[in-house]
């Protein structure tokens, strides 16, 4: 049985559920429950702040949002990591040039611009090659994440190194129009509210628009989009460029909203744990909200972890990646039969 | 001289992503794309670095490598054909396993020394101008690795085991028709090629940086992934490819090394970039056809 109207089969259809009864309602009842569970019983037993884990969650929310939009055109982007570090590069240098003319109310605007061109540049390098000469796109971005922090590197210990700051490799400091605005007296910053923004509209377009849909059909058989005269490369370029500038926004909102000087190794690890954010929810954007909390908050955990037992940052990538390999081996024995 | 130099550190340099490149060109062939060769890479040099500075012999060093690597390959050989999550995840999420065990495991070898893996010089060969110390003045491993590419090419294109191996990577369907079990196959394919990258590890530690630091491969492991592609499935082929890699991480060394005027940072892009330029060059050449079962998975036919 096929859809009249487009041809396809019945299951393809967007799904015409009143909204109510929407799955993703339960869903978010779910992470509802779980962010009460965390605030009331966990966070006072682990000694974490939920300022933390919110500012900390950001950045993964973006880089989650950069893997869940070329997924759902059956592309996989593993370089959230280059293109958030890229999009750092492309917004510290806008600073630099007009930081100190413009007011905050033109600059920040132009940073969030900055922040997303960068990133659809570093993303339409693997873009551009993937629909020109079919290089897959997920070896492209990353090596392209070896890359893109060198290039940061090359600018914080050459041209835009401070003297002043007693020859670290940092850039100088932001003025503070360049900062985005905090809320009264804590460090959250507007760039969470971004990330929500970001993480509705990405839904809205993914799952209510026609591009959502044209672009899971792309994702879904690609052989059937083209001859359903669907332009399969046109959609493919556009959802890993979206999927950077979402990397890049990313980047654009730690470099201003919490760190305000460009070093090396701001956000290291941020793009890899986005990829693990979306995967843990099949690339659901709102859900995404959720396993980044979720993610946000073992990482700050983690960070005490490493200071009061010694162990290195990076073994918290231990837990996330048990975590991710559970959750692929359930999910790929549940649909065993169905795919 | 700075020819031999560059082509003797082509070949010290490129050894170890050789050996990954060819264990995950076993394992794409039959069927398996591992994007945790990466981490098999870090187990295996740790294992290698940590048994050898326990023990004072790098050949049980190398041992453990080949367990370890194995071991950790076999995670993603449940994930992926037990389970049949998608390969590129799991790969991904093993190689980040690789990497939080070995800088947590690895934190206490971080300043101390091993006897390394020592330099063989081939009687005789090594001795002739230019050519020996090129080829014929390096440690075992490498010997190793300059064999591999053709014997991989024997036994893929010259045995019957071979010949199920690439069976099962283009059609597991009829590999378990005419009585082989696809799942058998890519379970050990899978493992010999997490084996074979750990022994790309140890020769790094062993050989190459004779220390052990936190994510010591950099990245050499997914380079490697690459090269497979660029090498279009052909053993010999990816020897080629490694050691272009190589060859841009040498001559790199060696320009710093003199003191050349180019931003280090610049310069230590040199090898992935590179490596992009040839899979780009490589992917306009000649149509290259994957191993049809992984075929769905890179999703070439997509675009």
């Amino acid at each position: 049985m096929s859809s009249v109207r487009t041809g396809l089969p019945v299951p393809l259809r967007p799904t015409a559920k009143r909204w109510t009864r929407h799955p993703a309602l339960a869903r978010a009842l779910g992470w509802g429950v779980f962010v009460v569970v965390a605030i009331t019983i966990l966070f006072p037993t682990f000694d974490v702040s939920l300022q933390d884990c919110l500012i900390r969650a950001t950045p993964f929310v973006f880089c989650g949002l950069a893997v869940a939009v070329p997924a759902r055109a059956g592309l996989v982007n593993i370089g959230g990591e280059g293109q958030f570090a890229f999009a750092m590069v492309v917004v510290t240098a806008a600073v630099l040039l007009v930081g100190d003319t413009l007011g905050a109310a033109v600059l920040i605007p132009l940073l969030v611009v900055a922040g997303l061109f960068g990133g659809m540049l570093w993303s339409g390098i693997a873009a551009l090659l993937r629909v020109t000469v079919k290089l897959n796109e997920a070896l492209c971005t990353l090596l392209l994440n070896f890359v893109a922090p060198l290039v940061l590197a090359y600018f914080v210990f050459g041209p835009w190194r401070d003297r002043s700051s007693f020859n670290l490799p940092v850039s100088k400091v932001f003025p503070d129009a360049a900062r985005l605005p905090t809320y009264g007296v804590t460090q959250l910053h507007l760039g969470i509210v971004f990330a929500i923004a970001a993480a509705i509209a990405v839904w809205v377009v993914l799952d209510l628009t026609r591009w959502g849909f044209r672009a899971r059909v792309v994702g879904g058989n690609p052989e059937a989009a083209r001859r359903a005269g669907l332009p399969v490369n046109r959609i493919a370029f556009a959802a890993l460029v979206a999927g950077g500038a979402l990397a890049g926004l990313g980047g654009m909102v730690e470099v201003t909203g919490v760190e305000g000087v460009l070093r090396p190794n701001i956000g290291v690890g941020f793009g890899y744990i986005g990829f693990l954010a979306s995967w843990l929810v099949g690339h659901r954007p709102l859900d995404l909200l959720g396993s980044s909390f979720l993610l946000g908050s073992i990482s700050v955990a983690g960070d005490s972890l490493q200071i009061n037992a010694g162990l290195p940052s990076t073994s918290v990538y231990v837990l996330m990646a048990v975590v991710l390999l559970l959750v692929l081996s359930i999910r790929g024995v549940a649909t065993r039969g169905t795919s | 001289m700075l020819v031999e130099d560059v082509l003797a550190g082509t070949v010290r340099s490129g050894t170890s992503v050789l050996f990954a490149a060819e264990g995950e060109l076993i394992s794409e062939r039959a069927g398996v794309i591992n994007l945790g060769t990466e981490g098999c890479m870090l187990t295996g040099a740790l294992a290698a670095f940590a048994v050898t500075n326990a023990t004072h012999s790098a050949l049980l060093g190398v041992v453990a490598a080949v367990g370890a690597g194995a071991l950790l390959a076999s995670v993603h050989a449940f994930v992926v054909i037990t389970c049949r999550a998608n390969q590129l995840a799991s790969g991904l999420a093993v190689s980040f396993l690789g990497l939080g065990l070995t800088s947590w495991l690895g934190a206490h070898y971080v300043s101390r020394s091993i006897h390394p893996l020592n330099r063989a010089d081939i009687p005789a060969l090594s001795d002739i101008p230019f050519v020996g110390p090129v080829l014929f003045q390096h440690d075992v491993l490498t010997y190793v690795g300059l064999a591999l590419g053709p014997l991989i090419w024997l036994f893929l294109y010259r045995t019957r085991t071979g010949l199920i191996l690439r069976a099962t990577g283009e059609n597991g369907a009829v590999a378990f028709a005419y009585g082989h079990s696809p799942t058998l196959v890519r379970y050990l394919a899978v493992m010999v090629g997490g084996a074979l990258a750990a022994v790309g590890g140890a020769q790094l530690v062993l050989a190459y940086t004779l220390n052990w630091v936190e994510n010591v491969t950099v990245g050499r492991g997914f380079v490697a992934v690459a090269l497979v592609i660029f090498a279009g499935w052909e053993p010999l082929k990816a020897t080629l490819g490694a050691f272009v890699f190589g060859g841009a991480l040498a001559l790199q060394l060696q320009l710093q090394a003199r003191g050349v005027s180019i931003s280090p940072f610049l310069l230590n892009m040199a090898p992935y970039v590179l490596t992009l330029a040839i899979l780009v060059v490589a992917s306009r050449g000649r149509a290259q056809r994957p191993p049809e079962e992984i075929r769905a998975v890179f999703g070439t036919t997509g675009a």
